[in-house]
C-alpha cells in the first residue's frame, strides 16, 4: 500500500488495445485482425501476420478512467491521460497523450507507434492519468494496475515465459560448442535473450517422437518427455535469474525487467510461500549469497519447477495409457 | 598481460554466452594469457550479409588508439571511446541489445582492451561480466549504451560529460529514469554545474528522482519528441561511406532532433531544487 500526500483516485485505469497495424517497407499498411491481441492475456502479438520485415506498428488504445475523475468538485485541474510504451531491453520510453472521446467523458483513446528497430522481444504499455494537484503539475492521480505486453515477434498473443526450442544434431553441428554435449538428448541454455532448449536429433527417432501428435502411447511418452524437459528448463531459468540479480547499494535485490523477472515472479510464491514477491526475492537472495539455507531451498525450487512443468499430469496420463495397453495385450 | 589476438576475425559475428564459456579461462580472467583465436572462430555465428558495419579493422584501430592515448589513466578512456565507438559501430537499439555481438567484440577482437581497462589490482582479476555480461556492465556495450542514452541527437558532448564521471554512468545505466531523454540531459547539466558530483551525491539524487517519480510524471511537464527513425536509418546506411571516426574532435551522431531545450531546462531546475531541499543521503552538508 502506497500513501500519497495528495488526493487521487483509488481505482485503476482500464486500458484496452483496440487495433494494431503494421507499416511495411513498401509504405503500405497491414491491419491485423483481432486475433493479434488478447484481452485476458493483455498481450499483443505483432508476429501474427508473418511479415518478415516491418517498419513500425501502430497500436490503437482506449482507456476508461475510474469514477470520480471528471467530478466537478475534483481537487485537480488540467487532467491528461498518458500512455507509456517502455522496453527494458532497449531502454525505450515513448509517451503519448490520449484524447478525451467527448467533453466530460471518462473514455479516452489514441494510438502509439512502435518502431521495429527499437525492440527485440517484448515491450510494455501502461497508462497514467496526470493533473495539477495543489499547484503541483504532473501529479499521477491514477494508473493501470497491470501492463499490456506487446510482443514484436510472437505469432500468438500468449503471456508467460517464452521458450526457444531448436532441434539439431549435436555431434556435427556447425555450432561447434554443441559438440561437447553430443552424448545427451537435450541441453538447456539460459544465457541468451530467451531461454532455449537444444534438442539433439542425433538420438534416433527422438525428433519424430517430439513431433508426434497422432494419439496413442507415443503421444503420452512425448508429453512425459516434454514435462521432463520443462522441469529442467524451469529449474535452470530460476537459477540463472537468481544468479544474475542486480543489487541496490543497500544490498536489496532488484527485479530484472526481462524474462528473468517473469520467472522469479512466477516461481517465488512456491519457493518462498506466504511472502510477498518482493520480500520473497530478498529472502531467497539472502539464502543464496549468505552462509546457510541455500541447500535446503533446493527442494522448494525443484517443487516449483515440477509443478509448472505439469509433470504430475503427464505421468498419470502415461501410466494410464500403459495400463490400457497392457490390458489390451491380455485381452 | 593479455596481448592483441594473434588471429583477428575480419568481421564481427555473434558469440553466445554458452559458446563463450569455455574461453573464459582462469588464465584469461587473471590477465595472464589469452585464448587461441582459431578455436573461438569455430563457435561464432558469422554475420549474415556483407554489411560494412561488421568490419573489425576500424574498431580495432580505434580501440588501440584509446589504449595508447590513455595508457596512464585508463578510466578516462571511457569518455573518449564511448562516443567514438558509438559513431564507428552504427547500430539500431535492437541490434545493440544483442549481447552476442558484444561478447564477440570483447573475446575475439579486443580481449587485451578488456584486460587493460578492467583488470582489478585489488582482486588480481578481470570480472567475467566485462567479457560477457549485462549490457550495462560489459566492457564495450556499457560504453555504446552510455553514448546512446546520453547523446543529444547528433551531439556527443553530453556523453563525454556523463562518462567522465564513473559514478554517474554506473548508477544511471542500470536505472530506467534515463530512458527519458530530457532527464538524462538534465542530469548531465546538474553534474556540469557542479551541484551533485560525488558518487554518493549522484546516487542520492537519483534515488530522490526515482522516489518523486512515483507521484510525479516528468513527461507531463518535460515532454520529449518522438524519435525520427529516418534520421537513424540514414546514418546507419551511410556507415559504409563514412570516413574513420575523428580522434581529436568529437564525431557527429545521427541527425536527430535534440531533446527539447525547455524540457531539459525545466528538469534541470527541478532536480537542483530537489537536490537542495530533499533529504538526500550522501549530500555533503544540509545547505
Amino acid at each position: 500500500m502506497k500513501f500519497y500526500p495528495y488526493k487521487r483516485l483509488n481505482r485503476p485505469i482500464a486500458l484496452r488495445v483496440t487495433s494494431a497495424s503494421l507499416k511495411l517497407p513498401d509504405g503500405t499498411r497491414d491491419h491485423l485482425d483481432t486475433s493479434a491481441f488478447s484481452v485476458p492475456q493483455r498481450t499483443v502479438a505483432l508476429g501474427v501476420a508473418q511479415h518478415d520485415a516491418w517498419v513500425s506498428a501502430r497500436i490503437g488504445l482506449s482507456a476508461t478512467l475510474p469514477p470520480g475523475a471528471m467530478a466537478d468538485d475534483a481537487p485537480w485541474s488540467g487532467l491528461r491521460v498518458l500512455v507509456m510504451l517502455t522496453d527494458g531491453e532497449t531502454n525505450v520510453r515513448r509517451v503519448v497523450d490520449l484524447r478525451q472521446d467527448a467533453p466530460g467523458s471518462k473514455e479516452w483513446s489514441g494510438t502509439v507507434e512502435l518502431l521495429r528497430d527499437e525492440h527485440v522481444g517484448r515491450a510494455s504499455l501502461s497508462a497514467q492519468a496526470v493533473a495539477t494537484v495543489d499547484d503541483v503539475p504532473g501529479r499521477s492521480i491514477a494508473e493501470t494496475d497491470e501492463d499490456w505486453t506487446v510482443d514484436v515477434t510472437a505469432d500468438e498473443p500468449l503471456g508467460g515465459l517464452r521458450l526457444d526450442v531448436k532441434q539439431v544434431g549435436f555431434a556435427r553441428s556447425s555450432r561447434a560448442w554443441l559438440q561437447a554435449y553430443a552424448d545427451v538428448p537435450w541441453i538447456v541454455d539460459t544465457s541468451g535473450r530467451v531461454p532455449a532448449v537444444w534438442v539433439n536429433t542425433d538420438v534416433e527417432g527422438f525428433s519424430d517422437l517430439l513431433d508426434a501428435e497422432n494419439g496413442g502411447i507415443e503421444n503420452k511418452v512425448h508429453e512425459l518427455l516434454v514435462s521432463q524437459m520443462s522441469t529442467d528448463v524451469w529449474t535452470a531459468v530460476f537459477h540463472s535469474a537468481l544468479g544474475d540479480l542486480e543489487v541496490e547499494p543497500d544490498g536489496s535485490p532488484v527485479f530484472p525487467t526481462d524474462w528473468r523477472g517473469e520467472v522469479l515472479r512466477e516461481m517465488l510464491p512456491d519457493v518462498a510461500p506466504g511472502a510477498h514477491v518482493e520480500e520473497a526475492l530478498r529472502r531467497v537472495h539472502r539464502r543464496r549469497t549468505g552462509d546457510a539455507g541455500w541447500v535446503e531451498l533446493q527442494t522448494r525450487i525443484h517443487y516449483a519447477a515440477v509443478r509448472r512443468a505439469g509433470a504430475g499430469k503427464a505421468l498419470s496420463q502415461a501410466l494410464r495409457a500403459l495400463q490400457q495397453l497392457n490390458r489390451g495385450d491380455k485381452a | 598481460m593479455i596481448e592483441k589476438p594473434y588471429r583477428l576475425p575480419a568481421r564481427l559475428g555473434l558469440l553466445s554466452a554458452a559458446a563463450a564459456e569455455p574461453f573464459l579461462t582462469e588464465d584469461l580472467l587473471k590477465g595472464v594469457e589469452g585464448h587461441a583465436g582459431v578455436d573461438l572462430d569455430k563457435v561464432v555465428e558469422p554475420s549474415d550479409d556483407d554489411d560494412p558495419r561488421w568490419e573489425v579493422e576500424p574498431l580495432r584501430d580505434l580501440i588501440e588508439d584509446a589504449m595508447h592515448a590513455f595508457r596512464d589513466n585508463r578510466t578516462q578512456a571511457d569518455a573518449w571511446l564511448a562516443p567514438r565507438l558509438h559513431a564507428a559501430l552504427r547500430l539500431t537499439r535492437r541490434e545493440a541489445a544483442d549481447r552476442r555481438l558484444w561478447n564477440h567484440l570483447a573475446l575475439a577482437v579486443a580481449p587485451d582492451y578488456v584486460a587493460w581497462r578492467h583488470y582489478s589490482r585489488t582482486t588480481s582479476r578481470i570480472g567475467p561480466e566485462r567479457f560477457r555480461g549485462a549490457l550495462d556492465r560489459q566492457c564495450f556495450s556499457r560504453l555504446w549504451w552510455a553514448a546512446e542514452m546520453f547523446r543529444d541527437g547528433g551531439d556527443y558532448a553530453p556523453v563525454v560529460a556523463a562518462c567522465g564521471n564513473q559514478d554517474l554512468i554506473h548508477s544511471a545505466l542500470r536505472r530506467e529514469l534515463i530512458d527519458h531523454r530530457p532527464t538524462a540531459q538534465a542530469l548531465v547539466r546538474v553534474l556540469e554545474r557542479g551541484i551533485a558530483t560525488t558518487g554518493r551525491e549522484i546516487e542520492g539524487l537519483m534515488t530522490a528522482i526515482n522516489t518523486v517519480a512515483v507521484t510525479v510524471v516528468y513527461d507531463a511537464f518535460a515532454p520529449d519528441l518522438p524519435r525520427d527513425p529516418d534520421a537513424l536509418g540514414t546514418w546507419i546506411a551511410e556507415a559504409g561511406n563514412a570516413t574513420s571516426v575523428p580522434r581529436h574532435t568529437l564525431p557527429y551522431g545521427p541527425d536527430e532532433d535534440p531533446a527539447p531545450p525547455e524540457s531539459v531546462e525545466a528538469l534541470t531546475r527541478y532536480f537542483i531544487d530537489l537536490f537542495e531541499t530533499a533529504p538526500i543521503r550522501g549530500r555533503e552538508s544540509q545547505r
